[in-house]
């Protein structure tokens, strides 16, 4: 279960580098916060998993609900996002699996290739909607990465990370103004 | 209060502890002195501002990026300030600038993607090498968010200030710097010279590259935007020595950028777009607080800065003086281009002047106040 919600994680990290459309970067989005939130409930922590399910469903929906619906899986010249896609979670895998030692390899590879994957996204987006979803992925990551601190990091960074997820496609694509 | 509110609040707090939900808020001195010296910043900025300047807007941004600093400060661990920070760079996002969106969060963004990579890294048990590589991304990490070599934030001259990398490599950056540097050493004990040495290295080639792009730079603001990037270089420096000389060299640095580069930065804005140019004593007392010189807070940085890499490795020490000496001509230039202030700039500058003077002259206080 455990290696299935990893995998969700990063298939869904790959999702939002090769997508433009919003069906394409919602569906990305989705996989990501299901795998952050099975991870977090294979590890015990029901409300955190719980409120990191209500942070990404409210990105989704935000997603879904306006602008044009397309999915825009893999527009012409994306083979360089797939190439991307691919040598992260195959760095991340190696990491988590056999570089690290001790319990939780899923919640590693999850969270290195999630950051990884959208720390390439951020770089290559001129598109605000993309940027913005990536920054919401970072959230979720960052969210259920907390779960590696030793001892448990409460349930603050859970919380903090869905209202930072539900929050950034609420924010307007701001006009350019002069000084 | 609404009777449902009535009963419902007390029952979430029965529900959730402050400590189950991992928020023992406490804030260190270092961190507090720090705060006072951006709320002082912003008092002094948003008072002396020239009469063109949106005064309600620079207030507004100015107090919700304090309100950001203080939750970085009193943040319990480095996951929330990395999403703080994340929350921070989304809300200036939202301020309307002339870069697009995806450009303004672009830098902020990547910053927090690599400290969180770096955070992962440390916590997860394997090759002593991972400390390292966690090293490497919180440094990288820093360096982003703050907008330093080798992550320059793209700046423009003519955006809002709110909206432009200025708040980054002026405001909020100095108390994240220092949040994630102390709390970097007690999670990384096992790489922590390695920690120290990326610092340094990192300090002094911002140091070369922001001094001599302040110097030759075409653009007059853009010069300031180099000499932020130099005075930082310093900062990760002093940051790198391990040393209490080196950490009170920290604390005096900040205090510079808070308290006279970023005021003066954003009083000279006006007479930078109308390409006036002075030779006044007030625009060579300015250029002599910007450049470090005695009896200014820079002076007393530089001494305790160099006095700590002695400590450290000599050598250092001798690289770092040589790197001083780059600050002269690029702070005459800067001087001349805060033109002749109004009024209310002059003011404002004497005070900063003065302001600079009493910290130089003696610094005790303030460096008993950041506990040091």
């Amino acid at each position: 279960m455990t290696a299935a919600a990893g995998f969700a994680a990063w298939i869904g990290a790959a999702f939002i580098v090769l997508a433009d459309g919003r069906r394409g970067l919602a569906a990305g989005i989705g996989l990501v916060d299901l795998g952050f939130t099975v991870l977090a409930w294979t590890n015990g922590l029901w409300p955190e998993g719980a409120i990191l399910l209500a942070g990404g469903a409210v990105c989704v929906f935000e997603l879904v609900r306006t602008g044009p619906q397309e999915w825009g899986l893999m527009p012409p010249a994306s083979t360089p996002r797939l190439i991307l896609a691919l040598v992260v979670g195959i760095l991340s895998l190696w990491v988590a699996a056999s570089v690290t030692t001790g319990p939780g390899a899923a919640l590693r590879f999850a969270s290195l290739a999630v950051l990884g994957l959208m720390a390439g996204r951020l770089l290559q987006s001129q598109s605000s909607i993309a940027v913005l979803t990536a920054a919401s992925g970072l959230a979720l990551a960052l969210a259920g990465a907390s779960g590696l601190a030793p001892g448990g990091a409460g349930l603050a960074p859970y919380l903090f990370g869905a209202v930072i997820a539900a929050g950034a496609l609420l924010l307007p694509a701001a006009e350019s103004r002069g000084a | 209060m609404e009777p449902e509110l009535a009963v419902a609040l007390p029952a979430t707090g029965a529900l959730f502890t402050a400590d189950q939900l991992g928020l023992g808020l406490s804030i260190s001195p270092l961190s507090r002195a720090l705060l006072l010296a951006a709320a002082a910043s912003l008092t002094l900025v948003v008072t002396f501002a020239p009469q063109r300047a949106e005064r309600a807007l620079l207030l507004t941004w100015g107090l919700a990026g304090i309100a950001g600093m203080a939750a970085i400060a009193a943040a319990p661990s480095l996951d929330l300030v990395i999403l703080v920070t994340l929350a921070i760079a989304l809300l200036q996002a939202a301020v309307a600038g002339r870069r697009p969106l995806a450009a303004r969060l672009r830098a902020p963004a990547l910053a927090v993607a690599l400290l969180g990579a770096g955070l992962v890294l440390a916590r997860i048990d394997g090759a002593p090498i991972l400390a390292k590589f966690a090293a490497v991304g919180l440094v990288a990490g820093l360096a982003a968010a703050v907008g330093i070599l080798p992550y320059i934030h793209e700046f423009d001259a003519e955006e809002v200030t709110a909206a432009s990398p200025v708040v980054w490599i002026a405001f909020v950056g100095p108390i994240l710097a220092l949040e994630i540097v102390t709390r970097t050493r007690d999670l990384i004990p096992s790489a922590a010279a390695a920690f120290g040495a990326m610092l340094i290295g990192l300090g002094l080639l911002n140091i070369l590259w922001g001094s001599l792009a302040s110097w030759f730079s075409e653009k007059g603001a853009s010069a300031w935007h180099f000499s932020f990037m130099a005075d930082w270089g310093l900062l990760m420096c002093a940051f790198g020595v391990p040393v209490a000389d080196g950490q009170s060299a920290a604390v005096l640095v900040m205090y510079g950028i808070l308290l006279s580069r970023l005021p003066l930065y954003l009083w000279s804005r006006q007479s930078l777009r109308e390409k006036i140019q002075t030779d006044r004593p007030i625009n060579l007392l300015a250029a002599a607080m910007l450049a470090g010189s005695a009896p200014f807070a820079g002076f007393a940085a530089r001494v305790l800065l160099l006095r700590g890499a002695t400590q450290l490795y000599w050598p250092l020490a001798l690289v770092i003086a040589i790197g001083l000496l780059l600050w002269l001509p690029p702070s005459l230039r800067l001087g001349r281009s805060l033109g002749l202030p109004k009024v209310r700039q002059a003011a404002g500058t004497a005070i900063a002047l003065a302001l600079s003077v009493a910290i130089g002259l003696y610094p005790q206080p303030i460096l008993s106040l950041a506990g040091l």
